[in-house]
């Protein structure tokens, strides 16, 4: 008479790795040349100098109040980018798979 | 009559011996079935350990990962918090009013600064980062 084979049940441990993407290329500014003109002090002289670089050009003014409004707006995506990146790599050392060293202890 | 009496001892005998026999032999059975569970027991109670430990692990490390990242969201504040505490303690219209000059050099180093930064924390690690070559200075104002 055969022997019935025996069945052997085996449970194992598998995690599903999740690959993750490469990072986005860097930014890349483009330089700006800031001027500061103050009506009493230096109107005449950005004038001539702003005239001797683009010509008759209009240009933009901005106020001191809306410069450092402008300023506060780059902290705050500066800030959001820098978070974002944090919670990014947060998520990609948790999905990513232990160190073997780690693994075999 | 004496013959009779052992003819029936003989065959409580045997009939107790093979009572004796089935119970011995049903005692072995249940005794194998017992074995067969305990070690099937212990697998489940090793798995259910095993399962427990990677658990643990995994809890340890997304709270060491979740710790760092704290840091990280809070270290990110710092940039707008000084921002902030500058433009307080200053009162820059008052300022460029008096030294246009001055003013207008800190503020174009600190906006130069606020770009390389910007490129800096969004650096990639080398070998994914493209090739393309810097946009550069694009701006109408040469000096």
């Amino acid at each position: 008479m055969r022997q019935e084979p025996e069945i052997k049940v085996v449970t194992k441990i598998e995690k599903t790795v999740v690959p993750t993407v490469p990072h986005p290329k860097p930014v890349q500014m483009n330089d700006i040349k800031i001027y500061v003109v103050s009506p009493s002090e230096n109107f005449e002289e950005f004038k001539k100098e702003f005239e001797s670089k683009n010509g008759g050009d209009a240009y933009i003014a901005i106020s001191i109040k809306d410069y450092e409004n402008l300023s506060l707006n780059f902290a705050e995506l500066r800030r959001y980018i820098e978070q974002q990146k944090a919670i990014i790599v947060y998520y990609e050392e948790a999905v990513s798979p232990l160190p073997k060293t780690e693994k075999s202890e | 009559m004496f013959s009779g009496l052992k003819i029936a001892m003989v065959f409580v005998l045997l009939a107790s011996a093979g009572g004796a026999f089935i119970y011995v032999k049903n005692l072995q059975s249940n005794l194998e079935i017992a074995r067969a569970n305990n070690a099937k027991l212990e697998i489940a109670v090793e798995t259910s350990e095993a399962s427990l430990k990677v658990l643990k692990e995994d809890n340890a490390r997304l709270n060491e990962l979740n710790s760092t990242l704290n840091v990280s969201l809070s270290k990110s504040e710092a940039y707008g918090d000084e921002l902030r505490a500058t433009l307080n303690k200053h009162n820059l219209t008052h300022l460029a009013n008096k030294k246009p000059g001055p003013i207008e050099k800190r503020m174009q180093n600190a906006t130069n600064k606020l770009w390389n930064d910007l490129e800096s924390i969004t650096t990639v690690t080398p070998g994914v980062q493209s090739d393309e070559t810097r946009a550069g200075d694009q701006s109408s104002n040469k000096d």
